[in-house]
């Protein structure tokens, strides 16, 4: 009853203070709606970048390596893979699926342009992600099965200045250092996914294993899929799957958070030939820009603290003043029996419905323009598809992040009023009702 | 209408038609002119050319090449060596085992190249300088006939039959109906984007030994790149010489000893 009382009054008191309360609402609806649509910023580049980088370019895991014929020359192989295969069938229960993939680097020369980019080779029947997550623009993703058949995305397609059908020569080295090409037909234009896209196409296993002339058993990586509920899990996977390699006879490289195409220098630099394993985590393959979304965390946490701060102060600074224009009536209400817990309550829930009322309409908002963001798709430019991972502003917006931007702010507007509170439950009633002013 | 009448008019409509059908041509027709093309230039023995390229450019200085040219047709080896100019002087083509191989000498390094390869940066293909074998290599289609100035010429579209290395995968072929000379090519893409337009303008033939009897070559052929417009060559086969050439001529060893 006392509870409903003390928020009859303070809803009253909102209510009677309407302008004030109108403007402090929607400072601090503003400040949700932000959070919200930075938080939704930075958990869709995050998205974008493990959806990106686990279809095109790394499992969650990946057993990759290198091969070297001589201490100075070798390449990104893994020999007689399908025994690795196994080894990681029994090592890691956690795995949903796994494919393996051929890794590679080459100049591709068309009749038009030339482009450098990293060529994958895969097995596309056995690929039944990567047709869920690429999206065609033009050509069929079933021919990639056929031998010397490409399939790149559009923005290559812009360097390269090809269509379905045309042919484009490849040329690489070999992992005994000889300049081989091969031609291959491009059967299918793929949108692209963000700045990932731009250096990658996809080609048959067996080609790249034509352009680097490998046998039938090597392959270039194998990427494994965990099941989702392990995926926070992956560093401490890749390091039992490490070990148990090592234990089953494996040379393994020491643990390196870089894609595989930055080991080359040192491996090359290695005295050792042969092969050794490589076991890596896709935030190890990404790792050269998983710093913009360091970056985007780091500017969302300061603009919030200083956003924060600001709505803070006025909070304060509101319930000072109206403590102040208030002091004979605490008085009054003191001297008719209230306690010093309830006037503490009341600015306390005067606080709480004003925080739950900006919050409510600044998740609202938030969501709202959110929504309206994603569906507006915007095209941003070269240079924020940098930062942004994607071609376009795709925003995340999750029920339970928008909950939680809404819980969060209503505790830091009511605790905010704590210590005005505690200092108007304070007053004497005498001197409070003697207060003018 | 009379009944004599539809009679006559029927028999005038049959006997326009007629041409047309006598024209249209069967697959197996066709394949045969084909293999008469490639007979005519095969010359079952081998080969020495000079060749001369000159390769125009749009905003950049024309670049004229001489190169020889050395075929044998028992194995299907094949030598392009470039003597001029200087700067490409010693650097050549090696078609051994159904694999191309480019020699730079100023890196002293061979690389494995694709039929697709431009001949020295230049419009020209290593097919280009080589025997025909376009019934080997290619499926017809007949596309009628057609007057090209003073020939008339059989049209056939070519399609490149699977799992064979080809600079074109298709061709429109203009082939001469009285001489069985190549007279014009367009080449494609399999996308359908034209990529070259080909011009045989002068044939001559030369008597083979090995062959007994004469063996045809395009003595003068002219590129002009579809692609980049502006951009052409002009290719001059002179010199040729059919008697036999020495037998370790078709190795890496020879190509990288003439830059030495």
């Amino acid at each position: 009853m006392g509870f409903l009382l003390d928020l009859r009054i303070a809803f009253r008191s909102l209510f009677q203070h309407s302008r004030r309360t109108f403007f402090l609402a929607s400072a601090i609806a503003g400040v949700t709606a932000l959070l919200i649509l930075l938080n939704a910023l930075s958990t869709g580049v995050s998205e974008t970048m493990i959806r990106a980088a686990t279809t095109l370019s790394t499992g969650h895991v990946n057993v990759g390596g290198f091969f070297k014929v001589t201490s100075s020359a070798g390449g990104p192989i893994v020999t007689d893979y399908q025994k690795v295969i196994d080894a990681v069938k029994k090592s890691v229960p956690e795995m949903e699926s796994m494919v393996h993939r051929g890794r590679g680097w080459a100049k591709i020369i068309s009749d038009l342009g030339s482009t450098q980019a990293g060529i994958t080779g895969l097995d596309i029947k056995n690929e039944p992600g990567f047709r869920k997550v690429i999206e065609l623009k033009s050509g069929r993703l079933e021919d990639l099965a056929e031998p010397n058949t490409m399939m790149v995305f559009e923005s290559q397609v812009e360097r390269l200045k090809v269509k379905v059908g045309d042919a484009v020569t490849l040329s690489a080295q070999t992992t005994r250092g000889a300049a081989n090409t091969i031609d291959c037909r491009i059967v299918a234009i793929a949108k692209d996914m963000g700045l990932m896209s731009k250096f990658g196409v996809f080609v048959p296993v067996e080609t790249t294993r034509a352009l680097y002339q490998l046998r039938s058993d090597t392959t270039g990586a194998i990427h494994i899929y965990l099941k989702p509920k392990f995926i926070p899990d992956v560093t401490a996977i890749a390091a039992r799957l490490r070990g148990q390699l090592e234990k089953l006879g494996w040379a393994v490289m020491d643990a390196d958070p870089n894609p595989f195409w930055m080991k080359f220098q040192t491996v090359a630099r290695e005295d050792w030939t042969g092969q050794k394993l490589d076991v890596t985590t896709w935030e190890d393959e990404v790792s050269f820009i998983t710093w913009t979304l360091t970056v985007l965390k780091g500017l969302t946490a300061v603009l919030l603290t200083i956003l924060i701060a600001i709505v803070v102060t006025g909070i304060m600074n509101t319930m000072w003043i109206a403590i102040r224009e208030r002091t004979r009536e605490i008085g009054t209400l003191r001297a008719i029996g209230m306690q010093r817990g309830g006037v503490l309550r009341m600015f306390l829930y005067e606080s709480l419905l004003l925080g739950l009322i900006g919050t409510g309409t600044g998740a609202l908002a938030g969501a709202g323009l959110g929504a309206a963001i994603n569906a507006a798709r915007i095209h941003v430019p070269l240079s924020v598809q940098l930062f942004l991972m994607s071609d376009r502003v795709q925003l995340a917006l999750h029920g339970g992040g928008l909950v939680r931007a809404a819980l969060f702010i209503t505790l830091v507007t009511t605790l905010a009023a704590l210590y005005p509170a505690y200092r108007a439950a304070r007053l004497k009633p005498v001197s409070a009702m003697s207060h003018f002013g | 209408m009379p009944t004599s009448r539809l009679f006559v008019a029927f028999a005038l409509v049959l006997s326009l038609l007629a041409p047309s059908v006598a024209a249209a041509l069967s697959k197996a027709e066709l394949v045969e002119i084909l293999k008469v093309v490639d007979e005519r230039q095969r010359n079952q023995g081998d080969w020495r050319s000079l060749v001369y390229m000159e390769q125009k450019e749009k905003d950049k200085v024309d670049v004229a090449y001489e190169a020889l040219v050395f075929r044998r047709s028992q194995d299907q080896r094949f030598i392009i060596l470039f003597t001029k100019p200087k700067a490409s002087q010693g650097q050549g083509y090696l078609r051994i085992d159904k694999n191309l191989w480019f020699y730079d000498p100023s890196v002293g390094k061979w690389e494995r190249k694709t039929e697709r390869e431009r001949i020295g940066g230049t419009n020209s293909r290593r097919s280009d300088f080589d025997e025909s074998r376009l019934a080997e290599e290619y499926g017809p289609e007949d596309l009628g006939q057609e007057k090209l100035g003073a020939y008339t010429a059989q049209v056939m579209k070519l399609t490149g039959k699977p799992n064979i290395d080809l600079a074109f995968p298709v061709i429109k072929l203009w082939v001469d109906k009285e001489t069985k000379n190549v007279l014009k090519r367009q080449e494609f893409a399999l996308s359908g984007r034209l990529l070259r337009t080909s011009y045989y303008p002068r044939w001559k033939k030369t008597y083979s030994e090995s062959k007994k009897t004469d063996v045809y070559y395009p003595e003068e052929m002219r590129f002009y790149d579809e692609v980049e417009k502006a951009n052409s060559t002009f290719i001059l086969v002179k010199s040729v010489d059919m008697h036999p050439l020495e037998q370790n001529l078709f190795t890496k060893a020879w190509l990288e000893s003439k830059s030495r």
